[in-house]
């Protein structure tokens, strides 16, 4: 019986759980990893294992370091030699910081070399570039949504087109922000990304690490080819996520039944881990570290170990324009835009990508 | 050992509870309550505004720290709305004058072990 | 035009002592049950209910008792009725209970619940009658109330018969 039904609705969230194996040729995960630019916080759980490998160590500390450019005028992307050196030479991440996308201007620059500005009515209007309304509008459109492609041809300088996105981001609207920047290069001796805005105040990160040893933690026992579970034998994808949330929010489940502050508990059925080791990366981080990460992961299992199986969770950035590839993002209740595999000891892996309300599908 | 053939869930409005991550603040900022009491004050807030039967839906405080008042709080997704507005118009603690700060709120509990917002 | 959508609740008072109904009034019964409302859903429900809920006819006599109130939250006031176990008025608390016996949308398909109601209980009560004179009296009670003969208002089915039809 529902007595306030308008109380009971909540915002709509999608969840998507995929298994594969990654030696199947159709098997995407590369691609899942590679479309989702912007990465904020990255987490590693690893059963049956006191310390992080020595593997996994080396290349959490090799993550490329990022930039924190204040006061950044976005026209300076559009310039001749920042555009030849930087965007065109690839893989570029430049977003926005402490922009909020449900109420402030948000920019994003893409490593494919687009540049996405999701900006509030007033500024599109007096920016005079052409848009699309968001998505995520209400009856009346109050955001919109520019792309500019810098890689396309009928953009490079010189042409009018670049003239007139040229002047409207330089003399009509000078659009500042605070950026993050991150660049994935090898060769960056040819031409640092620093170099380019000595102009502006920056500063260089290096993504905070911190890794923690868990010890005697209850976990589900779960099965790769069973993505729903069995009965009685293993657990299913979404008993499972909650449990690693559970874990890495260090919640307590081994609540008494006769407790009053909460039910939770770890599914059954269960096994208890020795010890467990968690690491968290934070920082502005590049789709091809996590990759890399990914595959230590997947090398890890090259010698028999004792872990079944172990976590990569991938949170992005809440108020990024874009979650996989160009499709749109915006806040709503939660922004969530992250993805998490569990990588099994045979090569098989579950992936489960979450979007909230403001988003499109996972692809 | 054949590997897994491939497989795709969509799940749509699927989550059974929602999560949220909550703080307490006081005027004064020494004032101190056990696990047991904060749920408690929880309760009284929801009957408050929505009475004996309308607040009677189960939610469990998976995480509390008593030093910051912080918590994560779970509930099923058709009490988000009422827990959510009761929350909000909490005032007072014992004649204390407070307020619960809405920090996170997720269908997945993994979303919040990140909070990009304070990424400093 | 858009009309505001209402449902009627058609609610019998039960008292514990049965001649105490003869004190009762409509402005008791409203403020119990705003009270029941308010217990039972707070201050959010007595907020929603307060819009348009009204106590449209009340029976001293037979308890007979109309209630108005929006289509889209009748289940708070609903809901709450069962915890109505007491009325107050002129100073006296008379304990009692409240029943609901016909949701409707007009007062009309109430009305035409009541009647059907109000002959089912006769059947069932006729039998329990201990001699033949008695149901030759109750027959002809019902018979002599139609309404022509309004102004004896004598038997509880004539009263609500008439009563509710003069309320429309």
């Amino acid at each position: 019986l529902t007595m306030l039904t308008d109380l009971e609705k909540c915002p709509r969230h999608l969840l998507v759980c995929e298994k594969s194996n990654f030696l199947n040729e159709k098997s995407r995960h590369d691609v899942h990893v590679a479309g989702h630019y912007f990465n904020y916080k990255v987490s590693v759980l690893i059963p049956e294992c006191g310390t992080l490998p020595s593997g996994l160590k080396s290349i959490v500390n090799s993550i490329a370091k990022y930039y924190l450019v204040k006061n950044f005028p976005i026209y300076k992307i559009l310039e001749e030699k920042f555009l030849e050196k930087q965007v065109k030479a690839g893989s570029l991440c430049a977003l926005s910081y402490k922009t909020r996308i449900d109420q402030d201007n948000t920019f994003a620059l893409l490593p494919t070399g687009k540049l996405v500005l999701s900006l509030d009515k007033d500024t599109y209007e007096d920016l005079g570039l052409e848009g699309q309304p968001s998505q995520y509008n209400h009856k009346v459109p109050v955001r919109y949504v520019i792309t500019v492609d810098l890689a396309d041809k009928s953009l490079a300088p010189g042409t009018n087109k670049y003239k007139r996105v040229m002047w409207a981001l330089k003399e009509k609207v000078q659009l500042r922000s605070d950026f993050l920047m991150a660049k994935h290069k090898p060769d960056e001796e040819e031409c640092p990304l620093a170099s380019c805005f000595t102009d502006y105040q920056y500063k260089e990160y290096k993504p905070s690490v911190s890794t923690q040893t868990l010890s005697d933690v209850p976990c589900p026992v779960i099965h790769s080819k069973h993505l729903k579970g069995q009965a009685e034998e293993s657990c299913d994808s979404q008993e499972f996520v909650e449990w690693l949330g559970a874990v890495t929010a260090g919640i307590e489940c081994n609540n008494e039944a006769s407790t009053f502050l909460s039910t939770y508990c770890c599914p059954d059925p269960r096994i208890i881990m020795g010890k467990a080791c968690l690491c968290t990366v934070t920082g502005f981080l590049l789709p091809e570290n996590i990759y890399q990460l990914l595959e230590e992961i997947r090398h890890y299992f090259d010698e028999p170990k004792f872990a079944p199986w172990s976590t990569l969770t991938v949170h992005g950035f809440s108020d990024s324009p874009v979650s996989w590839s160009t499709a749109e993002h915006g806040f709503h209740k939660g922004g969530e835009n992250m993805y998490s595999f569990v990588i099994f000891r045979n090569d098989d892996y579950w992936l489960y990508m979450a979007t909230g309300a403001h988003d499109a599908c996972p692809p | 050992e054949e590997p897994a053939s491939y497989e795709r869930l969509v799940l749509k409005n699927a989550s059974v509870y929602h999560y949220l991550r909550i703080s307490l603040v006081f005027q004064d900022s020494d004032k101190r309550l056990s696990e047991a009491q904060f749920k408690q004050l929880i309760i009284s807030a929801l009957r408050d505004l929505y009475g004996e039967i309308g607040a009677a839906f189960p939610f469990d405080v998976l995480k509390f720290e008593e030093n910051t008042l912080k918590a994560i709080i779970r509930v099923l997704s058709s009490g988000l709305v009422k827990l959510w507005s009761a929350l909000t118009l909490l005032g007072s603690y014992q004649n204390e004058p407070c307020a619960f700060r809405i920090i996170q709120v997720s269908p997945l509990l993994l979303a919040l072990s990140g909070n990009s917002r304070d990424f400093e | 035009m858009v009309r505001f959508k209402s449902r009627y609740l058609l609610c019998e008072v039960r008292m514990s002592d049965p001649p105490s109904l003869q004190l009762l009034d409509d402005r008791s019964v409203f403020t119990a049950l705003r009270n029941a409302v308010s217990r039972a859903h707070g201050d959010y429900g007595a907020g929603v209910c307060g819009l348009s809920f009204a106590v449209k006819y009340l029976n001293a006599r037979t308890g007979v008792l109309f209630l108005r109130c929006r289509k889209s939250h009748y289940r708070l006031i609903w809901s709450a009725l069962p915890f109505v176990s007491s009325l107050e008025s002129r100073g006296q608390r008379l304990p009692c209970a409240v029943d609901c016996l016909h949701v409707g949308g007009t007062i009309r398909t109430c009305q035409k619940f009541l009647i059907r109601y109000n002959a089912r209980q006769i059947q069932r009560l006729l039998p329990q009658c201990r001699s033949e004179e008695e149901c030759v009296e109750v027959r002809r009670a019902v018979m002599s109330c139609s309404l022509k003969e309004l102004e004896e208002e004598e038997e509880e089915e004539d009263e609500e018969r008439g009563e509710v039809s003069a309320g429309q």
